[in-house]
């Protein structure tokens, strides 16, 4: 990475940290949902992207420590600060439970078998009373949109962090072995079990950080909103919109999705939802490499590169 | 003990219409190795069409299931012809995602043209039951359930029998080879895709005179036809009958033992057990 790259970064964090003190309270709100989005993206990146196991399951992650924290501060009287912590113990313990027997499927049966978990969660947890079953929890309010948009820049900033440092460690090398070819990396002496439980419990404490602060800052949790498995697939198609197994794409992928899902809900309300679906199905036609690919290629091959990837993939 | 009996019977009653709603599923997933996330979402749109056969033309449900198919039949075709062709050999993860994004579009295409309110197609019929013994049989459930088993035998016999089903099984297991026995293989995609969308679709027909239909139906259909074809194995269909009939029982024991809320977890607590111990299925081959 070049000094200019780093500068220009550091630039566009600074001007999004200011943006509470200039922008209007619109922006801010959508600041912290696109925030809190990139943060499950880059979590997904991770599982998902660096490992290469298309993960369902995150949004069982972020249901984890929606509840910790709601439970430590509505049941146990507790700071935010400790229900945080119980949220990310609750994930790791999730992750390293299911994750050993989950992540010896592979392909299809590691993303149908994770689709089922969120839904498993959801049931169970609407039975639980400390949880507030079906009702769900009503969290103190906290007026300060000011706190949490910084907290969710600053998950963000220590979220692609974590990734920048895990594209140069030995840890993410062994990733993108497994992601490249499992059985030869086992061979060359990496531990995948243990490799991919850290992948995912590291994907999930993220995942969990982003759901408490979420639950704080809106309130009100109940389990069908806190298990939804369209929030999972809103961050993987944010991951993948970017380009999955890159630094900044999930950020970039999040930022741009939102902005525009956002842009078409305040024109025409009905109309969001179906913007997102077909934006995934052109996304994974004329470029499912993300838009970090298409850059790259874009100035070689101009318009060709569309087509080319239908034809690279097309029966 | 009557009771039981009772609860016996509407689990094998619904676990026949479970059975027909995986197998498209499994048909498509076995012979294409597309993963249909969007498969609950035609099931629903096949209710939908069912729904106005029979509220606008007075079309009964049963009769009206032929042409439930072929409507879904004909969209199938084109979807896979059109779009899915372009991705079969993208990797997995790929194909997950736009068979999702497909979902996501129907259900919102579903809620701008029919509302979201809940619908249910209600033929004169509809509250009838036989009694035999101490058990209650509801007419509605029951035709679903012998529609079910005789469209799920008439897909083994097809697959077994026919000409198209020979070069269906001989596509799924070598498709260079099904190709240099003049096999068209964008055509027979296509074809594949569409018998799997068609019973989807009278899956949906049945559905909706059991049940009521909303636009949102679909995910958890969805889930629930893994969760059958899971369990039965992808191989056979006779597998996926079991599988159905499997979960129908279990769902209504849950329902009357433990409690309706528990219907779910016990279902996809089952799919992640047989995931993990044994991913070909109960009836499937090992691996």
């Amino acid at each position: 990475m070049k000094a200019w790259h780093i500068g220009l970064i550091g630039a566009a964090v600074l001007v999004l940290a200011g943006v509470p003190w200039y922008g209007s309270d619109v922006l801010i709100q959508f600041g912290i949902n696109a925030l809190l989005l990139a943060v499950l993206a880059q979590g997904w990146n991770i599982i998902g992207g660096y490992t290469g196991y298309a993960s369902f399951g995150n949004s069982v992650f972020y249901g984890l420590g929606a509840y910790g924290v709601a439970i430590a501060m509505v049941q146990w009287h507790l700071p935010f600060e400790v229900g945080m912590v119980f949220g990310v113990v609750l994930a790791v313990v999730f992750a390293v439970l299911l994750g050993i027997p989950v992540l010896r499927l592979k392909g299809h049966y590691f993303a149908i078998a994770t689709l089922a978990l969120s839904q498993v969660m959801a049931a169970i947890v609407s039975n639980i009373p400390l949880a507030g079953q079906n009702i769900g929890l009503v969290l103190p309010p906290l007026n300060n949109d000011r706190l949490f948009y910084e907290l969710s820049l600053g998950l963000l900033v220590i979220a692609t962090l974590t990734i920048f440092w895990l594209t140069r460690s030995r840890f993410g090398f062994g990733l993108i072995a497994i992601r490249e070819n499992e059985e030869g990396a086992a061979v060359m002496g990496v531990n995948t079990t243990l490799y991919k439980v850290m992948a995912f419990a590291l994907s999930g404490i993220f995942s969990a950080l982003a759901g408490g602060i979420h639950a704080y800052w809106i309130t009100f949790l109940d389990p069908d909103s806190a298990f939804d498995i369209s929030l999972n697939v809103k961050m993987i198609i944010m991951a993948v919109f970017g380009g999955a197994g890159t630094v900044l794409g999930p950020i970039v992928g999040a930022l741009s999705l939102s902005a525009i899902s956002e842009f078409l809900s305040s024109e025409v309300t009905s109309i969001a939802g179906l913007f997102f679906g077909i934006v995934i199905v052109a996304a994974v036609v004329l470029m499912p490499r993300g838009l970090a690919d298409m850059f790259r290629r874009f100035r070689k091959t101009g318009w060709r590169y569309f087509s080319e990837n239908i034809r690279a993939h097309r029966l | 003990m009557d009771l039981l009996a009772q609860i016996l019977v509407n689990g094998t009653l619904l676990g026949g219409l479970y059975a027909v709603m995986a197998l498209g599923l499994a048909l498509v997933w076995g012979v294409l190795n597309i993963v249909n996330l969007a498969h609950g979402a035609f099931i629903m749109l096949g209710a939908y069409v069912s729904w106005h056969l029979y509220t606008y033309l007075h079309i009964d449900p049963f009769l009206g299931l032929p042409i439930t198919a072929v409507v879904m039949f004909a969209l199938g075709y084109a979807l896979q012809r059109g779009l899915l062709n372009l991705i079969v050999r993208a990797p997995m993860f790929n194909t997950l995602l736009i068979t999702f994004g497909l979902e996501v579009v129907l259900t919102y295409l579903a809620q701008l043209a029919f509302s979201a309110d809940f619908r249910t197609i209600n033929p004169p019929y509809a509250g009838n039951s036989l009694q035999w013994g101490p058990v209650v049989l509801p007419v509605a459930r029951l035709g679903a359930f012998c529609m079910a088993i005789v469209l799920t035998l008439g897909m083994w016999l097809f697959l077994l029998h026919t000409r198209l089903g020979r070069a269906i099984r001989a596509t799924a297991q070598n498709l260079v080879a099904a190709r240099l026995y003049g096999v068209e293989p964008r055509h027979l995609y296509a074809v594949t895709f569409a018998i799997g969308i068609a019973l989807a679709g009278a899956a949906g027909g049945l559905y909706g005179t059991v049940s009521q239909i909303n636009p949102y139906i679909g995910a958890s259909l969805t889930a629930k036809s893994f969760a059958i074809a899971i369990i039965g194995g992808l191989d056979n269909p006779l597998g996926v009958i079991v599988g159905g009939l499997f979960l129908g029982i279990v769902e209504s024991l849950t329902t009357l033992y433990i409690g309706p809320t528990f219907a779910d977890v016990a279902s996809f607590g089952i799919l992640v057990l047989v995931l993990i111990v044994r991913p070909t299925g109960l009836l499937g081959k090992t691996a």
